[in-house]
């Protein structure tokens, strides 16, 4: 075999294989490139919009860095500069006031040297410039005219979401998988494949009962419980990925501390869980983005703004008549950055983690 | 032991003191899941069945009307629509979104320099919340200051009105899941790698080109991931909501959000579902929500039936 692919090889020609392997390897780049410039770009355009400057929005041709109107100060206050032809030579001057097509410059270095033109031949000059303001003006400002409801709401609504479900997800599921896994009793193999089945019932079939119990048998409307609680009773997704996690803790390791008289709590608590932190940490980690992007359970639940959570509140960004691209995406960028820093925290975490869910049917 | 056996088997012998202490521990330590599979699962189900057969009032008791809901489905123009909807995407979306996945993943598989930037800019997108895409590609599609309409006019191409025209809404979509593959771009090339170097040296030397090694090796070694996405993919399809909500406020606005805008062509059958269900018709919603199981439990068993012929499973028979 190896002598035919040699043989082939040379046939080739040692030359024209080098050739080729460089023209594939030129193509690779490209091509890699190219597919990456969609990925890229947009990521981007929502990061550099949350930058500019309302006018600088809508500019055409749009660039994708944030340029803004250079200004110069002149006695204490900021003008816009403009090239301005004056008697065939081009200027950088001052705009004191344009009004009516008419513009009245003035030279930054000596102003009292006043020009008058017509506006239309003055071309303003742009600078790059990061509007940070997007940010405080997204997060400060009342989003809901008559409510005391902005940013910081919405942001505290999100954490204690999160926070909750992650700590209910944990508490549940972890015993769950433990008693699926570790304890011996009959019947368990065919719970377990209810636990199963479970996952393939959509959202859907149990949402209007679901809606019905808490907002009218236990008056949780308009509170954060009926998104909170739930989690608190274990889920088919985590208790098998625990479990399967569980499984692969050597069965002596447990056997030797029963022998040693040890409690089923005690060599859950003392034994296994120390054992798997890989996998704590990746349910943490996805229980967290969860709860932070869920969009339809708040939306159900949740009518008063004051209790709304960041991933139903962010349309408020987008401004009351007209949308404000570059504050949404300000509160866009603001909302993903913890994921993002969640994601370099524990980048091998998210990998192993999707890996696990995405090849294990 | 199958199930045959235990249901034929006459007399279940009486248990062990050891065995009934495992039972009862283990029973204690899955009761969270017990409690939340009775009252979260199992009652709201049975719930949603007894309502689908009901009308829903408000301050009276509901008043049942057996197949009313289901016969007046039939003949609910708007549900054959969001019916099409959800199917147009089912068939187009999700197939392209598994094979661009696996087309990328081979693409970052390659013996490059930078693969591991590559990498990153590929799956970051798909990490960047659902809402928060949303709202990006709303500003990216629009018509007239969108960077997808600038960018094609430079091309000369005049870009079409992807978020009024009924035409190029679902296609709007789909461009925008594209951008979220992330994830299954990482199952597909940790699949990728994982396929044993042997083999793909032993086609090599048999003199299969880098096309056939990828055809006749690679893609049936990772087949199983790709049945796995499929069924996951169209579950997932068919409760397609988040997206098309976000789109549709950004053009009716927020305070009145006319779900399914433009004209009906983003009313997915989760979206229409939610619009019945908020509009307080819940034996209808409810109704609509059996039927889509049922959709989901057929699609799911007819994949797995007819994957069994082009899915190939490490160690013979699964």
């Amino acid at each position: 075999m190896t002598n035919i692919a040699r043989t082939m090889e040379r046939a080739l020609g040692r030359k024209r294989y080098v050739w080729q392997r460089a023209l594939f390897k030129v193509l690779g780049h490209i091509v890699v490139f190219g597919v990456g410039l969609f990925f890229l770009v947009p990521a981007l355009w929502m990061f550099f919009t949350a930058f500019k400057s309302s006018k600088d929005v809508f500019r055409f041709p749009p660039t994708l860095l944030p340029y803004d109107n250079q200004y110069v100060t002149i006695n204490g206050k900021a003008y816009p500069l403009y090239n301005v032809p004056v008697n065939g030579e081009m200027r950088q001057l001052a705009a004191l006031k344009i009004a009516e097509g008419q513009g009245t410059f003035v030279n930054p270095n000596d102003p009292t040297e006043v020009i008058e033109t017509r506006a239309r031949y003055a071309e303003p000059i742009f600078t790059i410039k990061f509007q940070w303001r997007n940010f405080s003006d997204a997060i400060n400002r009342g989003v809901r005219p008559g409510l005391k409801v902005n940013f910081w709401t919405y942001l505290k609504n999100s954490l204690i979401v999160a926070f909750f479900t992650i700590i209910g997800t944990l508490l549940s599921c972890v015993p769950a998988a433990y008693g699926f896994s570790r304890i011996q009793w009959p019947g368990r193999e065919l719970v377990f494949m209810l636990v199963l089945s479970t996952m393939m019932l959509p959202y859907q079939v149990t949402m209007i009962p679901l809606y019905l119990l808490f907002t009218e048998t236990l008056k949780w409307g308009n509170s954060l419980l009926p998104i909170i609680v739930p989690s608190f009773f274990a889920n088919a997704f985590d208790i098998f990925l625990l479990r399967q996690f569980f499984r692969t803790i050597p069965e002596d390791l447990v056997d030797a501390a029963r022998v040693d008289g040890a409690s089923e709590l005690h060599i859950l608590l003392k034994l296994i869980i120390p054992l798997s932190t890989p996998i704590l940490a990746a349910i943490t980690v996805f229980t967290f983005l969860w709860a932070w992007n869920d969009f339809l359970g708040p939306l159900l639940y949740l009518n008063n703004p004051e209790k709304f959570t960041l991933a139903i509140g962010l349309q408020d960004f987008q401004g009351q008549r007209n949308t404000e691209w570059n504050q949404l995406m300000a509160a866009a960028v603001v909302f993903t950055v913890p994921i993002i820093i969640a994601y370099f925290f524990a980048q091998r975490t998210f990998i192993e983690g999707i890996k696990l869910t995405g090849t294990k049917g | 032991m199958t199930l045959t056996e235990t249901l034929v088997k006459p007399k279940r012998r009486r248990w062990s003191p050891a065995t009934r202490r495992n039972f009862i521990k283990g029973m204690l330590f899955i009761s969270p899941w017990i409690l939340g599979f009775l009252f979260f699962t199992l009652y709201p189900m049975a719930s949603s069945l007894y309502i689908s057969f009901t009308e829903h009032h408000i301050r009276t008791a509901s008043e049942w009307i057996g197949l009313e809901n289901y016969l007046n489905l039939l003949h609910d123009r708007r549900f054959w629509t969001s019916l099409y909807n959800t199917v147009y995407m089912v068939v187009i979306a999700v197939p392209l979104e598994l094979l661009c996945a696996f087309v990328f993943a081979v693409l970052l598989n390659l013996k490059l320099r930078g693969q591991s930037v590559y990498r990153l800019i590929y799956y970051l997108p798909s990490i960047v919340p659902l809402v928060a895409s949303s709202m990006l590609w709303m500003w990216i599609l629009n018509t007239n200051n969108g960077i997808l309409n600038v960018l094609l006019g430079y091309f000369g191409i005049k870009g079409p009105s992807w978020l009024t025209d009924p035409t190029w809404a679902k296609p709007a979509l789909i461009i925008m899941g594209l951008w979220g593959i992330g994830n299954t771009i990482v199952i597909y090339l940790s699949g990728i790698q994982d396929v044993p170097t042997s083999l793909l040296e032993a086609a090599e030397l048999d003199g299969a080109s880098w096309i056939q090694r990828l055809w006749y090796v690679t893609i049936p070694m990772v087949s199983s991931i790709t049945l796995f996405n499929l069924i996951m993919g169209v579950i997932g399809m068919f409760q397609y909501f988040t997206q098309a909500y976000i789109f549709a406020a950004a053009q009716s606005g927020r305070a009145n959000n006319v779900l399914g805008s433009p004209l009906d062509s983003t009313l997915f059958y989760s979206v229409y579902l939610y619009d019945r269900f908020s509009n307080l018709k819940m034996g209808y919603a409810a109704a609509m929500a059996w039927i889509l199981f049922a959709i989901i439990l057929v699609c799911t068993l007819l994949l797995l039936r007819f994957s069994e012929r082009w899915t190939y499973y490490e160690g013979g028979e699964r």
